[in-house]
């Protein structure tokens, strides 16, 4: 049996790979689940998502605590402590991170098997937009060793079924092509995961005034820096700019503070949507790829 | 009368009067570029912190998660139909308190119901409706992003007719996507006999504060019906949310007007307006009516009745 477990954020589309993935291998002939983590669907808002791969029927359910595969399409996504999407891997584990650093940067901080590769890049050029559902499915379906043929029929037909024209469909199995021969087959080794094992803890009954969650800050979530969101950074050209505050009325979550009768971007927060720099009517705010 | 007294108090007239002030701080799980989050931050700056956020189940449910929230205001969850009813439990509460002399007259909160279209047009609108009916004293933003977002983009009332969802996919036999003309949410809340009720949209913030800014001086209900541009449910780039909202105001497909005491008065009126089909192209949800082919019959359809409605709106005007 083989788990494997896709984190990303919402909008790049790991829900879509986690069903490429089991698409494909059960054209291949295994028994196959495949399922998200039922949330509310944000884009930008961290995403998981399970597919698990068997000879025998499967006759576990529920989540994967214990994955031989970690598929983590944005290295932020380590950062964030709810999510912890290393969280129940082995030594053993195989964990592939989509970034535009290297191997070396993570294989400390992690401590396994560790793939690293720019897909970001590769679905800006090939999709024109940082999209990574069929560039992760082909990712893991070259790791878990399904024919290229099946991954390919999977891409066509989950993109049928949520309505994607042929373009887009051609595009994207192109895409998995590229995931599929950017990394090799990997022997998957069977292990016990290191996460000691869940207890049930039984909560007795309080009072609602004790029970009920009760938030006493005001305004706090900006600790949460969403600026791990940004693919784009918007940089503002303080010559070019005539101080008309269009892109700080625009922006949609206070990310641009008025300081000095000046616009400043807070880069802890602001989530790269980009509407200030569309919005400016003098052209003054430039777009970086992030980490650039 | 009292519109004609409004008019002439023009309170925001430019962009330099909307206040630098915050009350919702970055960090809340809404997508990059939602209208939606954005309409609620030009209100609370008018509104402030010495308010009271009722919510119910949609889009906003994730601006407070456990232990962090994006308001200064304080913030309470009611259950999808009953926001309304939520807002007059604080208000009766406010109203005993400040009757036994708990809290000061000044002390007292402003009440600012925020749903989605579906809990304001569908599943909660009865309580809508008996809250106008008791004259309650509230504020509603009615953030319309035309569907059920936070469960995945089902249709509502308020979807209009052509765009696709994921409950009104178009297919052969059904080709439009979504067939019905949305429910006229401000026409209900107007013959309700709510005394303030406006459309806005984030892409006009002046027109936005300053409706907000006059309606303090109104007790009882009062709406402000948000077209709020939703990146992933209407497929459009994230940049694109002030863009979108600016092209459905200048084609004329959303109005910008006011009804103070049942009289109606549009506070904007596109000089020339643009095509609707510059509106459409730009969402995915509209994609159907220009690809393979384009549905030219639909296209004119909606753009008749656009031009049916403000001819018949300028007629009643002169
Ligand atoms: C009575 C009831 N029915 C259904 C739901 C499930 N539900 C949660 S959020 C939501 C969508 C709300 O849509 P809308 O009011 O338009 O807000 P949006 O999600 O678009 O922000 C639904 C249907 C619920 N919470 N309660
Ligand atoms: S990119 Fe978006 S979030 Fe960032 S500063 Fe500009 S408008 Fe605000
Ligand atoms: S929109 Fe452009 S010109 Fe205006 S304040 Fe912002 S950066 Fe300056
Ligand atoms: S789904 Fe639409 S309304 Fe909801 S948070 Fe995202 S952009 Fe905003
Ligand atoms: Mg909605």
């Amino acid at each position: 049996m083989i788990k494997v477990r896709f984190h990303g954020r919402g909008g790049q589309g790991m829900k879509t790979s986690s069903r490429i993935l089991g698409t494909a291998a059960f054209l291949s002939g295994f028994f196959v689940q495949d399922f998200p983590i039922y949330g509310a669907e944000r884009r930008g808002a961290p995403v998981v998502a399970f597919t698990i791969i068997s000879k025998e029927p499967i006759l576990e359910r529920g989540y994967i605590f214990d994955p031989n595969i970690l598929l983590i399409s944005d290295e932020t996504l380590l950062l964030d402590k709810q999510t912890d999407p290393t969280k129940g891997m082995s030594k053993e584990s195989i964990v592939f991170i989509n970034s535009n650093k290297n191997e070396d940067y993570f294989k400390e901080k992690i401590g396994a098997k560790v793939i690293v590769e720019d897909l970001t890049k590769i679905a800006l050029e090939v999709l024109g937009r940082p999209i990574l559902s069929t560039l992760i499915a082909g990712v893991a379906a070259k790791l878990v060793g399904i024919e290229q043929k099946y991954l390919e029929e999977a891409v066509k037909e989950e993109l049928e079924q949520i309505g994607a024209n042929e373009e887009m469909i051609r595009k994207n199995i192109l895409a998995a092509t590229i995931g599929y021969n950017k990394v090799q087959e990997v022997k998957i080794e069977q292990t016990e995961s290191l996460e000691p094992e869940v207890k049930v803890v039984e909560v007795e009954y309080n009072d609602p005034e004790i029970s009920t969650p009760v938030i006493s800050f005001v305004a706090n979530s900006y600790l949460k820096k969403t600026g791990t969101w940004r693919v784009f950074k918007p940089i503002i050209k303080y010559q070019k700019c005539k101080s008309c505050r269009l892109c700080y009325v625009y922006c949609p979550e206070s990310a641009i503070k008025w300081e000095n009768n000046f616009p400043v971007i807070d880069y802890e927060n602001c989530k790269g949507c980009l509407i200030c720099v569309q919005e400016c009517p003098l052209k003054a705010i430039e777009i970086v790829r992030e980490g650039e | 009368m009292e519109a004609r007294k409004m008019k002439l108090e023009k309170k925001i007239k430019t962009i330099f009067d909307i206040p630098i002030q915050e009350y919702v701080a970055p960090g809340g799980i809404f997508c990059q570029g939602c209208g939606a989050i954005l309409a609620a931050r030009l209100i609370l700056k008018l509104l402030g912190e010495r308010t009271v956020v009722v919510n119910a189940a949609g889009c906003f449910t994730l601006a407070v998660v456990y232990p962090y929230t994006v308001f200064k205001a304080s913030w309470l969850y009611t259950a999808m139909a009953c926001a309304p009813a939520g807002a007059q439990g604080i208000r009766d509460a406010l109203d005993i308190l400040i009757e036994k002399r708990k809290i000061d007259k000044n002390e007292d909160l402003n009440i600012l119901v925020v749903t989605g279209d579906g809990a304001a047009s569908s599943i909660g609108l009865q309580s809508t409706i008996t809250a106008i009916h008791r004259n309650l004293d509230f504020w509603y933003l009615a953030y319309d992003n035309q569907a059920f977002m936070n469960t995945g983009a089902q249709k509502t009332e308020t979807t209009p007719f052509g765009a696709a969802t994921s409950t009104t996919k178009p297919t052969s036999l059904s080709p439009l996507g979504t067939e019905q003309e949305p429910l006229d949410l401000f026409s209900v809340w107007v013959s309700a006999g709510a005394p303030y009720v406006a459309t806005v949209s984030p892409s006009y913030p002046v027109d936005f504060l300053d409706k907000v800014e006059r309606a303090k001086e109104i007790k009882g209900p009062k709406l402000f019906h948000c077209l709020s541009g939703c990146p992933p449910g209407w497929n459009y780039e994230p940049a694109l949310t002030i863009k979108v909202g600016r092209l459905a105001v200048e084609s004329g497909v959303w109005a910008l007007k006011e009804a103070v005491n049942g009289t109606i008065k549009h506070t904007y009126i596109p000089k020339k307006r643009i095509p609707v089909e510059e509106y459409l192209k730009i969402q995915g949800r509209f994609e159907h009516l220009f690809k393979p082919v384009k549905n030219k019959e639909a296209i004119e359809e909606i753009q008749r009745k656009v031009d049916k409605y403000w001819e018949y709106e300028l007629h009643d005007a002169k």
